[in-house]
């Protein structure tokens, strides 16, 4: 019913599309209300952490670091399932650096391991260490960071220097914050940062727990306003809900370039075969709370929530409705039956690595030269992210969204690449 | 690299609706682009590794002129980085660039230091970081003044030649790959080999056209000129051994060979990409700044912007006109992500 109303008002858009019964328009609402959820999931997710890290500094204590990093693990449940909206929407890919940077200098913002090294050549503020310094020298300025605030992180600090490296804000920030580094190499366990980084006077470790703690709680209220933000972007009458709408080929054709996009360059790619290609601890995406297993399986799970059009909430309550698999099911059911299967495929790819991580075998271990067993389930995971990707192009090649549906569309990152 | 890839990547979209040309490209790109190239890879590689074998001085000036040959027909054949080359990571065995967080001087500096046994054995090297292979990692242990004054002279030996010996080998494994294996998979196409049909070859090749290009511009010229007002020489591509430049050109030419393949019998087509190719090659040519230094000086990174234009022009005309004329369309690549 909705889609007839919206034909009657926006005539031009169906012409189209009026041969399909399962109707595009309805598609991507699906598509923007699983958005909307699941930035809202993680909004709400990232209220629960501010208040933690609030407990955490009024008393500090170990078990209220406990609480705090517990809270930040499950708001990384909601939010790893937005990265599939990530690539075809602009206005998150745009704004994500802030949210989810990664990899980091982790020097920039607290003290490190003399093993850590100090200035590189990519990057001269890679042991700045703000928490320890009132006064700061960036690039030949001088910065007053006397008082860490949201405004400081978010505007001085954050890619400083203009390198990208100068993650001072989102996830992984805080992350460090709670956890520290990871001293352990490709051996068990993860960061040891202790309580006591927190606490007043004499029972302060590692000094400046004061400033310490303004830069965890800056940058948590940062992620919150960030979040809350997005999610009303998606909202009705939001910015990302109303760009999608505007053209519904250029909207099918970024949900599907999400989709691909994060598959192959970013997670199978930039994500996990490059940190097994270098054995190297530090590249892998929580590498400070050994999350890394459950960032990459709700990335997987969010691919499939797009195809699929569901989305599970942090309250039980289950998003759906027509879906891109209803889409293609209509023209080319074979196809959709291939896509289906892979996208299991990767879920379960993925599922293994976590149920590895969980019973001890932390994804850093699995990333040891020379150990073929975590290599083979990481290269599972890889291999079927690669592979889903084919039948992602060969729907796009199906689906005929010719070039006509791309004209005076804001939802492509390149312009140059459209067909004009 | 946030902002330069969410630049890059690349949107797909189908055009199924037109035509292909007439058919024979995929033999014409394996026979004359694709299977010779490879051969000459695995023909210099092991030339390399001769060379290594029989005179151990890092300064030496037959090692180095080998090293210079066979780094020149990788970088031809750089852009072919899927099927053969994704195998057990075979392109980035040989290739690990770029190295955002200096990796290959981290892992040189961690092997040497350590003495690390494992560059004794063939097979226990092939574990070892890419970061720590290849021939970025020979442009480091060859050419840069510290990591090639660090440890006893007697390691630095056995590792290059662990290097050159793991280049050798992954060449030739990469080569014949290609002639014994995936070149048959290419040329026919099924619903039980990677590529259903001959357009989706078609479009592998395309793709490898339009992303060999997007490394060009935006990492080959782009990383070192950094931001306007932020330029980083630095990290211009092997520039210890001076190369960065150099690359470009081997590239552009390479990519212009199957450009041309690709076009087939439409020779207005490939005309026109030619256009393109010879306006870069040219600027590429009067540049006279073989890696890039030029960028810390407003005036010299105007005349780098002025060759990456041209190369983003070809880029443009590839998916405007090519693709159209193919029938197929850019799809995902690896640049896509972070």
């Amino acid at each position: 019913m909705k889609s007839k109303l919206l034909c009657a008002t926006l005539l031009v858009g169906c012409a189209g599309t009026a041969a399909y019964a399962v109707e595009k328009a309805e598609v991507i609402n699906t598509y923007a209300n699983i958005a909307q959820a699941a930035y809202g999931d993680s909004a709400a997710t990232a209220h629960r952490l501010q208040r933690a890290v609030e407990t955490l500094i009024a008393a500090p204590s170990a078990e209220n670091l406990q609480a705090a990093k517990a809270a930040w693990r499950a708001a990384r449940v909601p939010y790893q399932q937005t990265e599939a909206f990530r690539f075809g929407n602009p206005i998150v890919d745009e704004w994500e650096g802030k949210v989810n940077g990664w990899p980091l200098d982790e020097g920039l913002i607290d003290y490190v391991d003399a093993a850590y090294g100090g200035a590189s050549d990519e990057n001269p503020l890679a042991a700045l260490n703000v928490v320890a310094q009132p006064k700061l020298s960036i690039a030949g300025r001088e910065a007053d960071a006397s008082k860490i605030t949201p405004a400081l992180i978010e505007t001085t600090l954050h890619e400083a220097d203009g390198i990208e490296a100068n993650v001072a804000s989102g996830y992984h920030a805080i992350e460090f914050m709670l956890w520290g580094q990871d001293l352990n190499g490709t051996g068990p366990g993860a960061g040891m940062r202790p309580w006591t980084d927190y606490a007043s006077g004499a029972a302060c470790s590692n000094g400046n727990c004061d400033r310490r703690a303004q830069y965890l709680k800056a940058a948590t209220d940062l992620l919150v306003s960030d979040l809350d933000w997005m999610a009303a972007q998606w909202a009705e009458g939001g910015a990302a809900r109303a760009n999608l709408m505007q053209n519904e080929n250029a909207a099918v054709s970024a949900m599907l370039t999400g989709m691909g996009s994060l598959s192959y360059g970013e997670l199978a790619g930039e994500r996990m075969r490059l940190g097994l290609m270098l054995n190297d601890p530090e590249e892998e995406q929580d590498c400070f709370s050994d999350n890394t297993h459950n960032s990459h399986f709700y990335d997987g799970k969010g691919i499939q929530n797009v195809y699929l059009g569901q989305y599970v909430r942090m309250n039980g309550e289950q998003v759906s409705g027509p879906s891109l698999s209803d889409l293609v099911a209509e023209t080319t059911p074979a196809l959709d039956q291939e896509m289906q299967a892979k996208l299991t495929t990767t879920v379960d790819a993925l599922g293994r690595i976590k149920i590895a991580a969980e019973s001890g075998l932390a994804y850093d271990q699995m990333l040891a030269r020379g150990n073929a067993a975590g290599e083979a389930l990481i290269m599972g995971g890889v291999d079927a992210l690669i592979d889903q990707t084919k039948t992602i192009e060969r729907i796009v090649t199906s689906l005929e969204l010719d070039q006509a549906g791309f004209e005076g569309s804001d939802s492509l990152d390149n312009p140059n690449a459209v067909f004009q | 690299m946030r902002h330069l890839i969410s630049a890059l990547v690349t949107t797909v979209f189908s055009l199924a609706a037109l035509p292909a040309l007439a058919g024979g490209q995929t033999d014409a790109i394996l026979d004359r682009h694709v299977l010779p190239k490879m051969q000459t890879l695995a023909e210099t590689t092991a030339a390399l590794d001769t060379a290594a074998r029989a005179d151990c001085t890092l300064e030496g000036v037959a090692l180095r002129s080998a090293f210079g040959t066979a780094f020149d027909a990788w970088i031809a054949v750089s852009h072919l980085r899927f099927g053969p080359a994704e195998t057990q990571a075979r392109g980035f065995a040989l290739a690990f660039w770029p190295d955002t967080r200096a990796m290959t001087p981290k892992t040189l500096r961690g092997l040497i230091a350590a003495a690390d046994p494992v560059v004794d054995s063939p097979a226990r090297f092939a574990t070892v970081s890419v970061a720590g292979r290849g021939f970025y990692a020979l442009d480091y242990l060859l050419y840069d003044p510290e990591i090639s004054a660090l440890g006893t002279a007697a390691y630095r030996c056995t590792l290059l030649r662990a290097i050159t010996a793991d280049i050798a080998t992954t060449a030739a494994e990469l080569s014949r790959d290609w002639s014994e294996h995936y070149a048959g998979l290419m040329r026919t196409p099924g619903p039980d080999g990677p590529y259903q049909s001959d357009e989706e070859v078609l479009q592998e090749f395309f793709k490898a056209l339009t992303t060999g290009l997007e490394v060009n511009a935006d990492l080959r010229l782009g990383r070192p000129m950094g931001q306007i007002g932020k330029p980083r020489p630095l990290r211009a591509e092997a520039r210890r051994s001076g190369r960065s430049l150099r690359h470009v050109v081997i590239s552009l030419k390479s990519l212009e060979e199957l450009s041309d393949l690709l076009a087939g019998q439409d020779a207005d087509l490939a005309a026109r990409m030619s256009h393109g190719f010879d306006t870069a090659l040219a600027r590429a040519e009067q540049l006279e700044d073989p890696v890039f230094a030029g960028v810390a000086t407003p005036q010299g990174r105007l005349r780098v912007e002025v060759l990456q234009q041209a190369i983003t022009a070809i880029r443009t005309a590839a998916n405007e006109d090519m693709g159209p004329a193919l029938g197929v369309a850019a799809g995902f690549n690896a640049l896509d992500g972070d």
